[in-house]
């Protein structure tokens, strides 16, 4: 019973963690660019949301959307404005600026809302069900179902509307994209702003489930990168069904090998994908 | 002739710099020094071949362990320790070049990501490695002989790097970059000359996470295999110039100043003006100080735009 309720908080985590990777598959697959910052926004997106419900009253979930547009908005300017002016530069300076991003948005957090350790704590966050000796807690099955649904939507846009048919026919030629009318400029901007929004939505439903500090941004970031290169760039699918195995791979690892070697499985598994599968690798590289 | 006296200079008023007897700036000097070996060390495979390692804080992180284990866990001397550590790490490079080479772009870089991670958490595991706790090595005042080691050993990274620069083996490395299919074309055996490049790179890298170790005598898995070190060899190589032999020094010294300097000035938003100074350095000067010196006295500031209208969209 014990393994059922492992299993079943990994994959209520795994489910976040697989909306959070879908914002830099996005961001990667599109422009090409491996936002290291991308962290920095699921921790900003976190703030957004705990200040709205702390400050403002706004129910958690309320405030997702919230939070989206903003660290929407955020993403658009920063790319409009900076990311656009280097994205055909060697592919290790689009690293080096979404990390100099990075570190200029985690110590602007440690400035504005110190180092505090920071839940988002509703009034309904300790109820749960138990089912079958199975004890679901509430908050974060919640949570997990807007994870899914934010995900759904986002598939829904990129695979119906206008907006959603310039992306992909540019990540799959740009030259031809701009042939039909696509302004790369914006589009660019837009693609950069939806992942950042994401990022910003998995962050509200991170600070539901764990804690909001200034520092949680590179680990997220590392989790988000390994399980895109697991779930693969193209197959939104894949990566939520990754983000859910990285969650259980978590989950089982800290109760049954140690938490200190949490850390050896997912980046040793890592490590071990890219060596026996390298041929999908280097077809999307 | 201009070519060779600067350097020289510049090595003989390094190599003078403990006679003022100042004890901050010797160790500020060390600590620059062995930051511009590391910046050197991987401008060998990054910046000539174009991989992006974050894999040379594993080859830091063995160089320091192998000089620990040796000298507190077995009492061998600090020289076997170095020689230790460095065959750790040269032949890591080899057995994981092999495989992970095979990888390009963002794949390389992140399995590189992903070998450093993996190594710290096993040696944080291990009992001859102190566990998570670390070594304590014997305790030595000698800061004076840890510089002149310290110059030593980046004398001889930048040598090795200026024969690259000027020989078959460099060119090869450089044709990877442009274009690896091509070269793989005309007959380089490219698998051979990175597993080489990575392999000087770690020899490097792992001597001077060993002196490091030496010097302040406590060596832990979180510090010995501490990626921002890694992140901080890519920003001192790329903001001094990638692929030339003197840019990694340019940007390691004058990157470790400006952070030295804002660190014990205004120390909360030192980072953040570090993290400012690399995005503005991305969009302005993406190829390096070293080529900033050459277009500057060119084009005077329309350098920057021209820098622009080359990258952006």
């Amino acid at each position: 019973m014990l393994l059922a309720q492992i299993l079943l908080n990994g994959v209520l985590l795994g489910g976040l963690y697989g909306l959070m990777a879908l914002g830099m598959a996005l961001v990667w697959g599109v422009l090409n660019i491996v936002n290291l910052a991308h962290g920095a926004f699921v921790m900003l997106g976190g703030y957004c949301v705990y200040f709205a419900f702390a400050g403002l009253g706004i129910d958690p979930f309320a405030a997702l959307p919230i939070a989206f547009v903003a660290m929407f908005a955020l993403g658009y300017v920063l790319q409009r404005y900076a990311l656009n002016l280097i994205v055909r530069s060697a592919q290790l300076n689009t690293l080096l600026i979404t990390f100099g991003l990075d570190v200029v948005l985690t110590y602007l957090a440690q400035l504005a809302f110190t180092a505090d350790f920071r839940t988002i704590n509703p009034s309904y966050a300790g109820a749960n069900v138990t089912i079958f000796e199975l004890t679901l807690p509430l908050l974060r099955f919640a949570a997990f179902i807007a994870a899914l649904i934010f995900a759904a939507l986002l598939w829904v846009m990129l695979q119906r509307t206008r907006l959603g048919r310039a992306i992909r026919a540019t990540a799959q030629n740009l030259t031809a994209a701009r042939l039909y009318g696509v302004d790369p400029a914006r589009l660019y901007a837009l693609t950069f702003g939806l992942g950042v929004g994401i990022a910003g939505a998995a962050g509200g439903l991170y600070g539901m489930v764990s804690q909001v500090t200034p520092y949680i941004g590179a680990t997220l970031t590392a989790k988000s990168f390994v399980i895109t290169i697991m779930g693969g760039l193209e197959n939104p699918f894949g990566i939520v069904l990754a983000g859910i195995v990285i969650g259980v791979i978590e989950a089982l690892a800290s109760i049954y090998i140690g938490p200190t070697f949490t850390d050896v499985i997912s980046f040793g598994l890592l490590v071990l994908i890219l060596i026996l599968r390298p041929a999908r690798s280097m077809r999307t590289a | 002739m201009l070519r060779w006296v600067v350097p020289l200079v510049c090595v003989i008023a390094l190599a003078a710099l403990p006679l003022t007897g100042d004890d901050v700036l010797i160790q500020y000097g060390i600590d620059a020094l062995l930051f511009a070996t590391l910046a050197q060390a991987w401008n060998i495979l990054g910046g000539f071949t174009g991989y992006v390692s974050f894999g040379n804080s594993s080859f830091y992180g063995l160089g320091t362990y192998g000089t620990a284990i040796a000298m507190a866990q077995l009492h061998w001397p600090f020289g076997v320790g170095l020689a230790l550590g460095a065959l750790l790490a040269v032949a890591c490079a080899v057995l994981f070049g092999i495989p992970i080479l095979r990888l390009r772009g963002h794949y390389f870089a992140i399995a590189t990501l992903g070998l450093s991670a993996t190594l710290a958490a096993i040696i944080a595991n291990l009992d001859i490695s102190g566990k998570n706790i670390g070594l304590i090595l014997p305790l030595t005042r000698a800061d004076n002989a840890f510089y002149e080691e310290a110059l030593l050993l980046l004398i001889a990274a930048t040598a090795t790097v200026a024969w690259i620069a000027k020989s078959r083996f460099g060119t090869a490395l450089l044709a990877i970059r442009e274009d690896e299919d091509a070269a793989l074309v005309m007959g380089i055996n490219t698998t051979r000359y990175k597993i080489a490049a990575l392999a000087l790179s770690a020899f490097f890298t792992s001597i001077a996470g060993g002196i490091h170790a030496y010097w302040i005598t406590f060596v832990d898995p979180a510090g010995a295999f501490d990626l921002t070190l890694n992140v901080r060899m890519v920003i001192m190589a790329m903001f001094g110039g990638p692929g030339t032999v003197f840019g990694p020094l340019v940007g390691a010294f004058v990157l470790s100043t400006v952070y030295d300097v804002l660190a014990s000035s205004i120390s909360t938003a030192a980072a953040l003006l570090f993290g400012l100074v690399i995005v503005l350095a991305v969009i302005f000067m993406p190829r390096g100080l070293w080529d900033l010196a050459g277009g500057f006295r060119r084009d005077g500031a329309r350098y920057f735009l021209q820098n622009i209208r080359a990258h952006r969209l």
